[in-house]
């Protein structure tokens, strides 16, 4: 099965800096959690856009500044452009804890959905 | 939407709706209750007392955090041989207490049944609009002394705790207090109903709280000695006008109500739209608003500033009108948004936001000098003039135009003017989409002139300022052209489809003086329109022009004058150096204000001033409108020429001779303090009168 949510951390691991990042200095911890109850931690730094990852097995030497909360099947809606997670954060499927203002920035990296200005943009560029 | 016998409280966006006695008897229409973060939390809180409803002798709601209900048992006449008063003292924090007293005035001691109905229906405000039917459940708990009523949708809920100090009997329904009162004595509990949005279910004790719960938490401790602070810090004005007085000092409070402080701003506040129904993030209403206080507050604009650059479009995603660079319309945080049955989280329909926000970066710097934010925000600034011609430009003419993406729940006009008709040709028809309504492009025009002067000062990108400056010169061209309607000699309202002229003549040409996008030899002409018999009432410039196929001097964006509209009018006037004319427009509508005990309307009737002698209100659910509140101050601006010139602020005054005499003292800015005085000397009568 394809490890969707590895695949998007390595990946934000690899581009190193996120210009929508630029002002952003601190550290995100993810608490993803599976249906038969097993929770990832992801730590996501940044500083002023450029962005370490680790995946945490001993958490008691996490320092995050915001810790995000989900299961893992929204998370990876959102890391597909199907789910918003600021809608997500108001309906309590998402739980921010700490620094709100991290999960704000953050989430802007996560891209939007299909787009019928983009399906128009791609049938022109075809045509 | 609101009867005048309604007493409204509030703090941020908690607030409070009751009638005259302080009860909530919401129904699926009636919008009272206590509402937080677009959610009812309370629809029924009902006091009887044996049985009986009271009646109201008076209600003291001075201050806008708290009101005090005096009663007395009983319904119609029956409560002149009362022997009992009651009073309720009502305080809005992060949701609501009450202090309840009951006073025996009689001979002999007496036996009370005092009663406090409650219930929710958790509503979200757009329910509490359209009526429509919940699809979570309801559930009410009575346990360690409290009511607790909890609605529950999937993972979303929302519960509201009573609590008393003195002891009760609680059931699904209510409270009941069995009183016994002596002779002239009194009794007294404190009642606390606490907003609660428990998303957070095995966070420990030491764990920071989540957003909504977080954001609940920001009640200042003392909100009269808040309110006190925030009037001292205000510029004094000093001036032999008692009417222009009273409209500052209104303006000043209903300002510090109107102040809204979004969860990541860390206590900081931006303006809100408006009191109760629009306390939240307005992109357009937090700009316009934020431009108009700047000689009197600088910190409502860096707030906006800030809190609109975190919330900035990044990506294209059609629900939510977004696009990269776009600067956000509306946020929301009720039910309907968190499922997405409304596009609130936030939307980002506005064509004019983005623009605007340049302006609003630009004008900040002007006033403060504060280069560290300009350099902070360069990113979306940037952002935001690349959205003008890479997002905008819909047709590929240069132009910004709107259309909705989302068009189940999306707006339809994404311009300040947002009613369905506000957009019309001169015989009435309606264009198509998209439409480029002309402020629109003179907010461009000076976005780009401005974020060409902050890339020279600021960026460090000289090129880049040479381009948006030659692109603002090749547009400010193109409209001159395109937009003129030569036989009229007036900017038409917008360009259609086909590019064609949307040909009436509307206050939008006042906008244009302000952007600086207007020909000089155009200006006069303009001008002799604006306040012309067609446009000006004697009190404004109407929205739309009499003669237009779609005036109507009650038609919400066609034919009514609105303050806030006029301000930037005025704004524009002195621009273009029409000192006269723009006393002139900032006189009608500061006498206006009179009739309103100094707190002007979003908009009023636009009939001629001969025919009506005073204005008429337009009905509104909004007062006070944050923009209209703004107005009195952007006039005082405009009428003393305050222009800040590097770290000078010149001071050019144009008064209305019947002002007087006129001192602002102490305006803040990045000369520190200083005064400003004028005289009246510009006769403003002759129009206003005759007109």
């Amino acid at each position: 099965m394809a490890d969707v949510i590895g695949d998007f951390f390595r990946e934000l691991e690899e581009k190193g800096h996120q210009a929508l990042l630029g002002k952003v200095i601190g550290t995100v911890q993810f608490d993803l959690t599976d249906a038969d109850g097993t929770t990832d931690h992801w730590l996501v730094s940044v500083n002023r856009g450029d962005i370490t990852v680790s995946q945490q097995k001993d958490l008691s030497l996490s320092k995050a500044d915001c810790t995000i909360r989900s299961d893992k099947k929204l998370f990876e809606q959102l890391i597909k452009g199907e789910e918003n997670a600021i809608a997500a954060t108001l309906r309590g499927a998402i739980i921010c804890l700490g620094n709100v203002e991290l999960l704000f920035a953050i989430q802007r990296i996560f891209p939007g959905p299909p787009s019928k200005r983009q399906q128009q943009g791609e049938a022109m560029a075809s045509s | 939407m609101t009867t005048s016998d309604q007493v409204r409280i509030l703090n941020g966006n908690t607030f409070v709706v009751s009638d005259d006695r302080g009860d909530i008897e919401a129904s699926s229409t009636d919008p009272t209750g206590l509402f937080s973060f677009d959610t009812r939390f309370l629809s029924r809180w009902i006091l009887t007392i044996n049985g009986q409803r009271l009646t109201a002798l008076s209600t003291d709601d001075l201050q806008y955090f708290d009101a005090r209900f005096f009663l007395v048992p009983g319904t119609g006449t029956v409560y002149i041989d009362s022997k009992q008063s009651v009073i309720r003292r009502r305080t809005v924090g992060t949701g609501f207490s009450e202090e309840l007293s009951i006073l025996n005035h009689a001979e002999e001691a007496i036996d009370l049944t005092v009663r406090i109905e409650a219930a929710s229906d958790f509503a979200d405000l757009f329910e509490v609009k359209d009526a429509l039917e919940k699809k979570g459940t309801y559930s009410t708990q009575t346990e360690h002394g409290k009511l607790v009523l909890t609605y529950q949708r999937e993972t979303f809920v929302r519960a509201t705790v009573i609590s008393t100090s003195e002891a009760c009997e609680i059931d699904q329904d209510g409270l009941t207090f069995q009183v016994h009162l002596e002779p002239h004595n009194s009794w007294k509990t404190d009642l606390n109903v606490a907003i609660s949005v428990p998303d957070v279910p095995d966070a420990g004790q030491d764990e920071a709280p989540s957003v909504l719960a977080w954001e609940a938490l920001q009640a200042p401790s003392d909100m009269a000695l808040d309110l006190q602070h925030w009037l001292e810090a205000a510029p004094r004005l000093e001036c032999d006008w008692d009417s222009l007085r009273r409209s500052y000092r209104r303006s000043l409070i209903d300002l510090a109500a109107l102040r809204f402080s979004p969860i990541t701003a860390g206590g900081r506040s931006l303006p809100a739209a408006g009191l109760p129904w629009f306390m939240t993030m307005f992109g357009r209403d937090s700009i316009f608003t934020s431009l108009q206080v700047l000689p009197f507050t600088q910190e409502l604009a860096a707030t906006t500033l800030r809190e609109l650059a975190l919330r900035q479009g990044t990506r294209v995603d059609d629900f939510r009108d977004e696009d990269p660079g776009r600067i956000l319309h509306e946020m929301r945080y009720g039910e309907m948004t968190a499922f997405e049955e409304r596009p609130h989280s936030p939307y980002y329909g506005s064509a004019d936001a983005t623009p605007l926000y340049v302006v609003l970066l630009d004008e900040y710097e002007r006033w403060t000098g504060d280069l560290a934010l300009i350099r902070e925000l360069e990113f979306e600034a940037r952002a935001a003039l690349n959205w003008i011609d890479e997002y905008a430009n819909l047709q590929g003419n240069g132009y910004i135009s709107y259309q909705r993406r989302n068009e189940q729940t999306g707006l339809e006009n994404q311009c300040w003017k947002d009613s369905w008709d506000s957009i019309a040709y001169h015989d009435g028809r309606l264009p198509g989409f998209p439409r480029a309504t002309c402020e629109l492009q003179g907010y461009a025009y000076d976005a780009k002139m401005r974020g060409a002067r902050l890339a020279r000062l600021a960026w460090d990108d000289p090129d880049y300022a040479d381009r948006l400056e030659r692109e603002a010169a090749d547009l400010k061209r193109r409209f001159n052209e395109d937009f003129w309607v030569a036989d009229g000699e007036f900017f038409a309202l917008a360009l259609d489809v086909d590019g064609s002229q949307v040909d009436s003549l509307t206050s939008n040409n006042g906008h244009l003086l302000w952007s600086g996008i207007v020909d000089d030899d155009k200006a006069e002409a303009v001008v002799r329109h604006l306040l012309g018999e067609r446009l000006f009432s004697g009190w404004g410039v109407r929205t739309m022009a009499a003669g237009e196929g779609r005036y109507n001097p009650i038609g919400y964006h066609v034919g009514t004058v609105w303050p806030f509209d006029n301000s930037f009018i005025a704004w524009g006037l002195r621009r273009y150096g029409f000192k006269d004319e723009a006393a002139i427009v900032a006189a009608g509508i500061l006498e206006a204000a009179d009739f309103f005990d100094g707190r002007l309307p979003e908009a009023f009737g636009g009939y001629p001033r001969a025919m009506t002698k005073y204005p008429v209100q337009y009905p509104t659910a909004c007062t006070p409108q944050a923009w209209s509140t703004g107005t009195p101050l952007l006039l005082l601006r405009t009428m003393l020429g305050l222009h800040p010139v590097d770290d000078n602020l010149v001071v050019d005054a144009a008064l209305p001779s019947s002002i007087g005499r006129l001192e602002l003292l102490d305006i803040p800015g990045r000369w520190g303090r200083v005064d400003a005085f004028g005289r009246g000397r510009v006769d403003t009568r002759w129009r206003t009168d005759d007109s």
